[in-house]
């Protein structure tokens, strides 16, 4: 039997098929080796790393919701440092490929982390999170606008040579000109979407279900919403676009591909499932055979309208 | 080999039927089978569709081997919300998706203690594991189990297992069976009563409300004695990466949030920030 090529581009970055773990799904990689062999995976993307440990928000972080789930986690993690000393290391000796996405307050602190993570060979992308709705500062003070993605892409594109992703927000009206903005202040691709702002009440105790009130919403239920802005973005940006919204299934993931998206992200199907991504490339695979398709780039962007 | 590490696995329902008022017991047939530390967990699901997304957190009630080298494992379960109504309804011979086990267990390790289990409602089905290590340890140990009503205890005929089985004793709120009142004012007249060289040598495991296992905390460390409770908190993925399922916890003069489901489930009581 013939191999199935499922290997995508994304720029000058080569990947060995189309799916990626989402940012803050999937940990820093390591956590998924028990489950199956990580560099199976097109790429890691690792929960999102500031310059100094976040603690994150206090407790209530979580809420299910009708097929899907709110979260307020507030970033959460371990440092830029840590994560080059103690995790970059083993993600490379299990020969997973990898990119960081990075998170700041300010404009300079993004730099500063993007700047330190570009001394990682082995990294292969940066994503630039401009769409947490979690924390106060940082995030969505640049993600709810075009300029405000044009400034936040422009000086981390400074600061590094590595493939630039920007990872957008839903929250915005025209996610065309966001996404335009970015790809004319240097990124390399966009990645879309982030989680759309949401909310959980209790009417008995007449309190918020999450300690920071608002979270942010994924799963399926974001899915039909993801492939619009998707769509969307595919239509008016030129370099790539990694699609990211509920994906469960292969099928999930190859519509994505349909509407234009150069790759896809995978992110609250691995809580359900910790096998999603790997049984994801492997439906794609019976899917490309199914329908004799020579490679990814036969099927993207081939909606018929 | 049974595995102790954590995996992702198949599973078919053998048995999932209801006893007294409120609990199932739930009993499937797994691939290989599961060595587990009583306290750990499993992820479990099963129910058509993806309404609800996740799976629910169920402390491992019992795991043993079943035909052909395959395992079998066992869970008690309350119905607290539309997953576990729909787990409920779930028949024999319907497959479930389990990752387990899952998390840190409680600390058995001390020689010449005195053990006293203490759950509270479902909170039994955490101890329960725990009661049956320290029999087949012959371990000196007691349990305490409260609930609102008879109805809601453990029916008779649920035993931990293990060859020295220790003493039972049952609270209710209304009083129907057992001490009349709640299991934490039982346990805490019974601390009170203690002699000092058996305070000293006192570790309580606990499962239950959070204000049960509070307030058992507080009297345990004014008797000197310790403490490991098993939190639950709500959870995606049951395996450290989604970090939703936090609690405050004292790291010297700081406090952190730490996972309910990788650090814990069961954590020495005087870390908690209660």
């Amino acid at each position: 039997m013939v191999k199935t090529d499922l290997s995508v581009s994304l720029g000058t970055l080569r990947l060995k098929n189309p799916v990626m773990s989402a940012s803050g799904t999937f940990g820093y990689g390591l956590e998924f080796a028990p489950f199956y062999d990580i560099s199976r995976l097109g790429a890691i993307v690792v929960k999102g790393l500031s310059l100094a440990p976040t603690p994150g928000n206090p407790p209530g972080r979580i809420v299910e919701t009708a097929s899907g789930m709110l979260n307020a986690i507030g970033l959460q993690n371990i440092g830029v440092e840590r994560f080059m000393a103690d995790v970059a290391p083993r993600l490379t000796d299990a020969g997973a490929t990898f990119a960081a996405n990075i998170y700041g307050r300010t404009t300079d602190e993004y730099s500063a982390v993007a700047s330190r993570l570009s001394e990682l060979p082995s990294l292969s992308a940066i994503e630039v999170n401009a769409s947490c709705p979690n924390v106060k500062e940082g995030g969505m003070a640049f993600g709810a606008t075009a300029e405000g993605v044009a400034r936040l892409t422009g000086a981390v594109r400074k600061s590094t040579t590595k493939p630039l992703w920007v990872k957008l927000s839903p929250n915005v009206a025209d996610i065309g000109s966001v996404a335009a903005a970015a790809e004319d202040s240097g990124a390399d691709a966009v990645s879309l979407i982030n989680t759309i702002v949401g909310m959980a009440v209790d009417h008995r105790t007449r309190r918020p279900r999450l300690s920071n009130v608002t979270g942010g919403l994924s799963g399926p239920a974001i899915k039909p919403v993801a492939l619009r802005m998707v769509w969307e973005a595919c239509k008016r940006v030129k370099i790539p676009v990694i699609g990211i919204g509920g994906i469960q299934t292969a099928a999930d993931a190859l519509e994505f591909i349909l509407v234009g998206a150069s790759a896809v992200q995978v992110g609250t199907a691995n809580f359900r499932n910790p096998r999603a991504c790997v049984e994801i490339i492997e439906g794609m695979e019976v899917f490309m055979r199914e329908e004799r398709l020579p490679g990814i780039d036969s099927f993207r962007g081939k909606l018929l309208l | 080999m049974p595995h102790s590490r954590m995996r992702f696995v198949a599973g078919r329902i053998l048995r999932n039927e209801g006893h007294g008022d409120i609990f199932y017991r739930l009993e499937a047939s797994v691939p290989e089978p599961v060595e587990f530390e009583p306290g750990q967990f499993a992820m479990v699901s099963g129910w058509p569709g993806s309404d609800p997304l996740l799976p629910r957190p169920l402390a491992i009630f019992r795991a043993g081997s079943g035909q052909k080298g395959k395992g079998t494992v066992e869970f008690v379960y309350k119905v607290v919300g539309r997953g576990t109504a729909l787990l409920s309804g779930m028949h024999p011979g319907e497959p479930l998706s389990l990752t387990m086990p899952l998390g840190r267990g409680f600390d058995l390790g001390g020689d010449g203690r005195l053990y006293w289990l203490v759950g509270g409602g479902v909170g039994f089905s955490t101890v329960f594991p725990a009661a049956a290590a320290l029999g087949r340890r012959r371990a000196e140990h007691e349990m305490f189990l409260g609930s609102r009503t008879r109805e809601q205890l453990p029916p008779k005929e649920w035993t931990p297992g293990g060859d020295a089985k220790g003493r039972v004793h049952l609270c209710t709120e209304d009083g129907t069976a057992g001490y009349f009142g709640r299991v934490t004012d039982f346990v805490r007249e019974r601390m009170t009563a203690l002699a000092d060289a058996d305070a000293s040598r006192l570790t309580i495991l606990a499962c239950g409300p959070r204000e049960m296992l509070k307030d058992i905390a507080l009297a345990a460390f004014a008797r000197g004695a310790e403490m490991q409770a098993a939190l639950e908190n709500h959870m995606a993925c049951g395996f450290g990466v989604c970090w939703g399922c936090v609690v405050a916890l004292r790291e010297g003069e700081k406090t952190g949030y730490r996972r309910v489901c990788r650090e814990g489930p069961v954590f020495d009581a005087r870390e908690v920030v209660w």
